[in-house]
């Protein structure tokens, strides 16, 4: 089990300050790191990673400063955005190459054991040179797990992924994560990111805008009515009876339903199916149409 | 009193229902555009500083000879040589700085793809950039040449003259035409060995140099020195008071002959293979080959042989490059 | 603009139809030396509107757009655009279509202004009219002022759309778009994936998008063409694929252990999955009794929903939820040759 801790680290490049004291605790399990393009995200990475020092205040794994600390790769595998690996290695070469650096026992066997985790056992002996982008991922996770570290750090590591390859890849993550290991996961598709993390750290502008499980930030957002689709047996008749409620701000006949805008969400999602079971009408669907990952996220960046 | 009325007009997208070019347009189409870049129109005031510079001082002997031709002297310099060291510097650099404007660039930020989605052919592309940047070639070489021409017949007095001038004129302008097409194919399929223009500048500035270089010390070097000797007499006839009387006098002078390895020097450079192309054709003005002692159709062979390699390794490149 | 002539210079001889298949193979297959297969017998209908291309490994992809824009030999079978053989009519057909690449193709050192009309003229437009359609296309794109600065300034949201405008500048039926939202943050994505629907749906022209990402393909998609080992595992409308099945998904923020024996006791046999609860759906009377219960116990209801089958479940070896096997509607429908997909057996789909 370890923790990565950020106590109000900043980094600047000359004027551009690029991460703004920022705080947070990363625990085992899965996390998201989102931000927009140039937000941060790439920076904090490799801050944790080791590869910058903070400007500004404490960064630790475990308790130990990521910087000049070469101890640190001992728990931490990176599986950077950037393709970085040596094209004329086959897949199998390039992972032991990664065990031998990382001075195991016995690299060879390391590294087959994360290669066949990682299911490119068949095309372990070709070049890499000769790999798609999905499998030079693959093999890039396979050097990242190879010393099997507590703490997994990855930028984007589903771009190029076909969709059998990405469910993989998530349901590998997702084993890893209940094993109790440390994940980071640093990605721009906020539906996978939805699936596989259980909290989430959004960085705007160098600046952590939240933490925690997205749908409990939804939840804080309270001047923001919360927006449902209700399709029922009598739309109009369910309308009436909703804008009468207090928990209910305004009601659009829309969308081949109702649209409902409810300013106080606990009270209303406790209403709707005693209202609508007290006026005979029948509940077919109700969606909750901003409490996605996307839509929290799009909520944080007009904040 | 009428309606108010209003229109909200339909700025949704339009199909295009005119004119559509053929093949043979749209290759025009990117021969002058290459043709522009070639001379760093439509890309900042930088890009033109090569070209202007290299331009305007290939014409400055045309433009002395005219006015030395006004003032009563005779045209200074040939039509098929016009002053050979210059043309080669110059062209060394005009075709390192601009063979990359037209086909690096394109390498370098992976467009290609974009080409070769259109309704033109592969071999399209090195086609219309080769025949841009020969063009570009021939204004370099020839314009200066037409200037030199129309400087010397303006003060021609007779049809003869005139006739004379154009004469020696036309041949210099095949030479220049030769010169525009071999460097200009070289200078292209060396650019398009690379995407980085400082890489491809340099491959081809040096190949062209060392290349002129070593033929120069080869020519000089392999050439035989040989004394002749002649004997001068005495005039006949009076001496006046005071001076000794001679007998005859040996003089001795060291003079290089060309050797049959001094005639197949220039072969390792593309500027004096041109120039055994053009004595081998008959050209008399003096160039920098002394001779080439028969073997002129060697010459005119390594000429086609370098064309033909740079234009194959021309095409041959836009083959594979740029594959979608 | 110049007037349009009655027989204009290298159009096709006659316009697609609205409803001609778009793209046709027959048995297409291609083999590189290696021995690499990117393309076996691939048999595919590709209808107009928008289509999404999905495949495992790469190669498939990109040799299957090669071919098509008659770039490419096949070593066997054969492919139609607009009815024209891509290898006789490559010209013709790259007429007809605009590519959208996946790679950086921008030169850094023009503006989009020059470049969208360079290759509007490279598409074989006159001149004038280069220069006013990159205008329309950079319009439709949403790039505005911003064009007449150099493109290595741009961001890569903004460079994707120079590359979709250089796409439609020439006017084309077909667009082919690699991965267009790669590299885009969410924001980004969105408003390039809003693009694309409305060009499909406005513009009239058809659109193949090619992505690994299931989510943006059901979400703009009308039709999807699954290519797996250079084989067609599927291809079907995306309205067939995500059909809903005879499942309700209750979801309540508190209190589901209450609910599940709540409804248990009024004889639904619910199940738990994920954070949610299943219940099969028999007739109407479901909908009331799982009502009821939510109201007598008075718990907030998040979500009431009928289960759909998503695309996703294509690449999925194994069936997340017997309940939903049992359940499920549909097959394949549409499009032709051979599919694949999780079998069950076929219902009446729940029209809304």
């Amino acid at each position: 089990m370890s923790t990565i801790e950020l106590r109000n680290v900043s980094r600047w490049y000359g004027n551009v300050v690029a991460v703004n004291d920022i705080t947070m605790t990363i625990g085992p399990g899965v996390t998201g790191l989102l931000g927009p393009n140039g937000a941060g995200k790439s920076t904090v990475l490799h801050l944790i990673a080791g590869f910058l020092a903070p400007s500004r205040g404490e960064l630790t794994v475990d308790g130990a400063a990521s910087w000049r600390n070469p101890g640190l790769y001992r728990t931490v595998g990176l599986v950077p955005e950037r393709d970085s690996v040596y094209a004329f290695l086959t897949g199998e070469e390039f992972v032991v190459a990664t065990a031998r650096l990382h001075e195991l026992a016995d690299p060879a066997a390391a590294a087959r054991r994360a290669i066949a985790i990682v299911d490119m056992a068949e095309a372990q002996d070709r070049k890499i040179s000769t790999y798609s982008k999905g499998m030079r991922q693959r093999i890039k996770v396979a050097a990242a797990l190879v010393h099997d570290p507590q703490v997994l750090l990855l930028d984007e590591p589903f771009n190029g992924m076909d969709p059998r390859q990405r469910l993989h890849m998530m349901d590998l993550l997702t084993k890893l994560g209940a094993e109790g290991r440390t994940i980071l996961l640093s990605s721009h598709i906020l539906e996978e990111v939805e699936r596989l993390a259980d909290t989430i750290q959004v960085i705007v502008s160098g600046r952590l805008a939240a933490s925690g499980d997205f749908r409990a930030i939804r939840r804080l957002m309270t001047s923001r009515p919360h927006v449902f689709l209700v399709r029922t047996s009598d739309d109009r008749l369910l309308g009436s009876a909703l804008i009468g409620r207090p928990a209910v701000a305004g009601v659009e006949v829309a969308h081949g339903g109702l649209q409902v805008r409810a300013s106080d969400y606990g009270t209303f999602s406790r209403e709707l199916a005693v209202l609508a079971r007290d006026h005979g009408i029948r509940l077919r669907e109700v969606l909750p149409e901003d409490e996605s990952l996307e839509s929290v996220f799009a909520y944080l960046l007009e904040s | 009193m009428s309606a108010e009325t209003g229109v909200i007009h339909d700025i949704g997208y339009r199909r295009y229902t005119g004119r559509r070019l053929g093949r043979a347009q749209i290759v025009r189409a990117l021969y002058w555009h290459s043709l522009r870049s070639a001379f760093g129109l439509g890309r900042g005031a930088k890009a033109k500083i090569v070209p202007v510079i290299v331009f305007v001082i290939m014409c400055l002997p045309a433009i002395a000879s005219a006015v030395a031709v006004a003032n009563g002297n005779p045209r200074l310099v040939p039509y098929d040589t016009y002053v050979f060291q210059l043309r080669v510097v110059l062209m060394i650099i005009f075709v390192a700085a601009q063979a990359p404007e037209l086909v690096s660039r394109d390498l370098r930020s992976h467009v290609l793809p974009l080409y070769f989605c259109r309704p033109l052919r592969r071999m399209d592309y090195p086609l219309a950039k080769l025949a841009a940047f020969i063009t570009a070639c021939l204004a370099i070489i020839e314009i200066p040449l037409v200037l030199l021409y129309l400087g010397t017949i303006a003060q021609s007095h007779s049809p003869h003259a005139i006739w004379t001038q154009t004469r020696a004129f036309i041949p210099g302008l095949l030479v220049g035409l030769m010169w525009a097409v071999l460097l200009a194919a070289i200078g292209l399929a060396m650019a398009s060995l690379s995407g980085r223009r400082a890489y491809a500048t340099g491959g081809i500035a040096i190949y062209f140099f060392l290349t002129w270089i070593l033929a120069g010390i080869l020519i000089a070097v392999t050439q035989r020195n040989v004394v002749r000797s002649a004997t001068i007499n005495p005039p006949p006839g009076a001496r006046p008071p005071g001076v000794p009387a001679t007998g005859p006098i040996k003089v001795h002078m060291m003079t290089q002959v060309p050797t049959t390895a001094s005639h197949l020097s220039g072969l390792v450079s593309p500027f004096t293979t041109l120039d055994g192309v053009r004595l081998w054709l008959g050209g008399t003005s003096k160039g920098a080959l002394p001779g080439v002692g028969g073997y002129g159709a060697l010459y005119g062979a390594m000429f086609l042989v370098l064309l033909a390699a740079s234009i194959g390794g021309l095409f041959a490149r836009y083959r594979k490059a740029g594959a979608l | 603009m110049s007037a349009p002539l009655t027989a204009p210079a290298g159009a096709p001889a006659a316009e697609p139809d609205s409803g001609a298949p778009v793209i046709q193979t027959s048995a297409l297959s291609k083999r590189y030396p290696g021995p690499v297969t990117a393309l076996d017998a691939l048999t595919v209908t590709v209808a107009p509107g928008i289509t999404g291309l999905v495949g495992a490994n790469g190669a498939g992809k990109s040799t299957l757009i090669k071919i098509l824009l008659g770039l490419l030999e096949p070593t066997g079978g054969e492919a139609r655009v607009f009815g024209r053989d891509c290898q006789r009519d490559g010209e013709q057909i790259r007429g007809l279509t605009g590519y959208m690449p996946e790679h950086d193709c921008l030169p850094p050192d023009v503006t989009a202004t020059e470049f969208v009309t360079h290759l509007g003229r490279m598409s074989g437009l006159p001149p004038t009219a280069a220069k006013e359609r990159a205008a329309e296309s950079l319009r439709h794109v949403g790039l505005y002022e911003e064009r007449y600065r150099q493109i290595g300034t741009y961001s890569t949201g903004m460079k994707q759309r120079v590359k979709l405008a250089q796409a439609l500048v020439g006017d084309p039926r077909l667009l082919l778009l690699d991965e267009p939202t790669v590299g885009l943050d969410p924001a980004g994505r969105n408003s390039m994936l809003e693009l694309i629907a409305r060009i499909g749906a406005e513009f009239g022209i058809s659109i193949v998008v090619a992505s690994h990402l299931l989510g943006e393909i059901e979400r703009i998609c009308d039709h999807l063409v699954a290519i797996e080992a250079g084989r067609l595992l599927r291809a079907d409308t995306i309205t067939s694929m995500t059909q809903v099945s005879q499942v309700l998904l209750v979801d309540v923020d508190e209190g589901s252990d209450e609910l599940l024996a709540e409804l248990g006791r009024r004889g639904l046999e619910p199940r738990r999955h994920e954070r949610s609860l299943l219940v099969r759906l028999d007739g109407d009377a479901t909908y009331d009794i799982v009502r009821d219960a939510i109201a007598d116990l008075a718990l907030p209801l998040n979500r009431l929903e009928q289960r759909r089958r998503r695309v996703e479940e294509l690449f999925q070896d194994d069936d997340a939820d017997a309940l939903v096997t049992a359940g499920t509607g549909g097959g394949p429908s549409g499009g032709g040759g051979p599919s694949g997909g999780p079998g069950g057996t076929p219902e009446a789909p729940h029209v809304r």
